[in-house]
């Protein structure tokens, strides 16, 4: 009988450049990731929206905490406290996404902002004082989410405009 | 419009100006308001403890005639929207309002709660617990504080022997008065904050964006159509004369073009020679 010897390993010598359709595939491939991901700061910015729709009624549409709860949590923090926390938070959040900007980190963190905003609300919801400091919140929330998608929105952008720029060439080189 | 060199200049620090501005504004108007309504409250309770202290004695001698005439008076007076005298059954026993006289208040009112949520009733409470932000029938905001009137060793030693010395309170006092003028200040310091906040903003975004227009994106795109042109073929150009570094970057280029004129016109030469060369050799 016969032995099948397997087929020779296809071996790529040292110095060939890389085949140019995979090449093509992979910048189309990165392309669309880029489209995805430029899109992530419009799903914060909805989602924290939606979280400050809840909030505007102060928070009424879901169920108070039980007592026993409460009594475990404890005293609120004073209104004032909160605020202090929200102009430090408000001030840092900012300069960490103008610092990479400047940088041009692809780093996002606007889910985690959204997440930090609902704390806030949160803790003014239980210091009783979400109505005079609502709009506060809101504001810091559209501002740092903003520049958040701002910025990876123009991150992404440049990244296409690279990767373009490379499916541009290969399009040249088949053509010449 | 947003990828351009002038939307990445300007856009990000307009929005983190703009917004920490608004956050800080708001956040201080609350601080402010807080204070001043905690000031307003504090007015009022002194004002409710000066009115139980001037009716003492007409109480004292039971003169319901002279006491009747106090509650009137001081519910005449401008932005006092109620004043009234509960006896310890929550009774309303003296009343600016003559229909009120005699009717009972559920202890679950506001204003009556804070104290009889328990079993027992509080005697005692904070200043800030005493108050209370309502709107009432004619739809005016009003601050109402409630009072005890505690009995005293000469409340309890008296001819008439009414109170037993066991009871702590006789009855409360309720005073409300009218939000009107502390709204109107609160409108007014809104309306300067706002118009400090929008001259902050104007000075800041619209100072950076205009220095910067000048100063960087209009030699920048000066020296854009400059480079655009020397694409085209004008080499004759002259570049723009700035003294910084676009300035730099503009000579830069200029010296380019130059030395790319100069290369092309020795190659024009070159070719000249070679055809007058090939046509003597004919």
């Amino acid at each position: 009988m016969k032995r099948t010897q397997p087929p020779p390993s296809h071996e790529v010598p040292a110095g060939t450049p890389p085949d140019r359709d995979s090449v093509r595939q992979e910048t189309i491939r990165r392309i669309k990731q880029l489209r995805h991901k430029s899109n992530r700061g419009l799903w914060a910015m909805a989602l924290f929206i939606a979280v400050s729709i809840v909030a505007l009624g102060d928070f009424s549409i879901l169920p108070s905490l039980p007592p026993s709860v409460r009594a475990i949590l404890g005293k609120a923090p004073s209104a004032i406290m909160i605020s202090g926390a929200l102009v430090l938070y408000t001030f840092s959040a900012i300069i960490l996404v103008l610092a990479r900007m400047m940088g041009g980190k692809e780093e996002y963190s606007g889910f985690a902002h959204v997440g930090y905003l609902t704390a806030f609300y949160g803790f003014y919801h239980f210091a009783k004082a979400l109505n005079e400091n609502y709009w506060a919140v809101f504001v810091a929330g559209i501002t740092i989410l903003g520049l958040e998608s701002y910025h990876i929105w123009n991150f992404c952008n440049e990244a296409i405009r690279r990767e373009q720029e490379i499916l541009d060439a290969i399009e040249r080189f088949r053509k010449s | 419009m947003l990828k351009s060199f002038a939307a990445k200049a300007t856009v990000p620090p307009a929005i983190a100006v703009t917004g920490f501005v608004v956050v800080c504004c708001i956040l201080l108007y609350s601080v402010i308001k807080t204070d001043m309504l905690n000031d307003a409250i504090q007015h009022e309770t002194n004002l409710a403890d000066t009115i139980v202290k001037s009716a003492r004695y007409a109480m004292l001698k039971d003169d319901r005639e002279t006491l009747r005439n106090i509650i009137d008076n001081i519910g005449q007076q401008k932005g006092v929207e109620h004043t009234r005298i509960f006896n310890k059954k929550g009774v309303i026993m003296f009343s600016a309002h003559p229909e009120d006289v005699n009717k009972l208040v559920d202890k679950k009112a506001a204003g009556c709660i804070a104290c009889h949520a328990g079993t027992v009733p509080l005697t005692s409470m904070g200043r800030m617990e005493q108050a209370r932000r309502f709107i009432n029938e004619e739809g005016h905001s009003v601050i109402a504080i409630t009072v005890p009137i505690y009995n005293e060793p000469d409340c309890f030693n008296a001819a008439c022997h009414v109170h037993s010395p066991s009871q702590k309170v006789l009855g409360t006092l309720d005073i409300g008065l009218s939000e009107e003028p502390l709204q109107k200040t609160l409108g007014t310091l809104r309306g300067r904050m706002i118009v400090f906040c929008l001259m902050v903003l104007v000075l800041t975004v619209g100072g950076v964006s205009a220095l910067l227009l000048r100063n960087v994106l209009l030699p920048i795109k000066e020296l854009a159509n400059y480079v655009n042109a020397i694409n085209r073929g004008d080499l004759n150009r002259k570049a723009p004369a700035y003294r910084d570094e676009i300035g730099e970057l503009a000579r830069s280029y200029e010296e380019l073009a130059t030395r790319l004129k100069a290369t092309q016109d020795e190659l024009k030469q070159q070719r000249a020679a070679e055809g007058d060369g090939a046509d003597s050799r004919v």
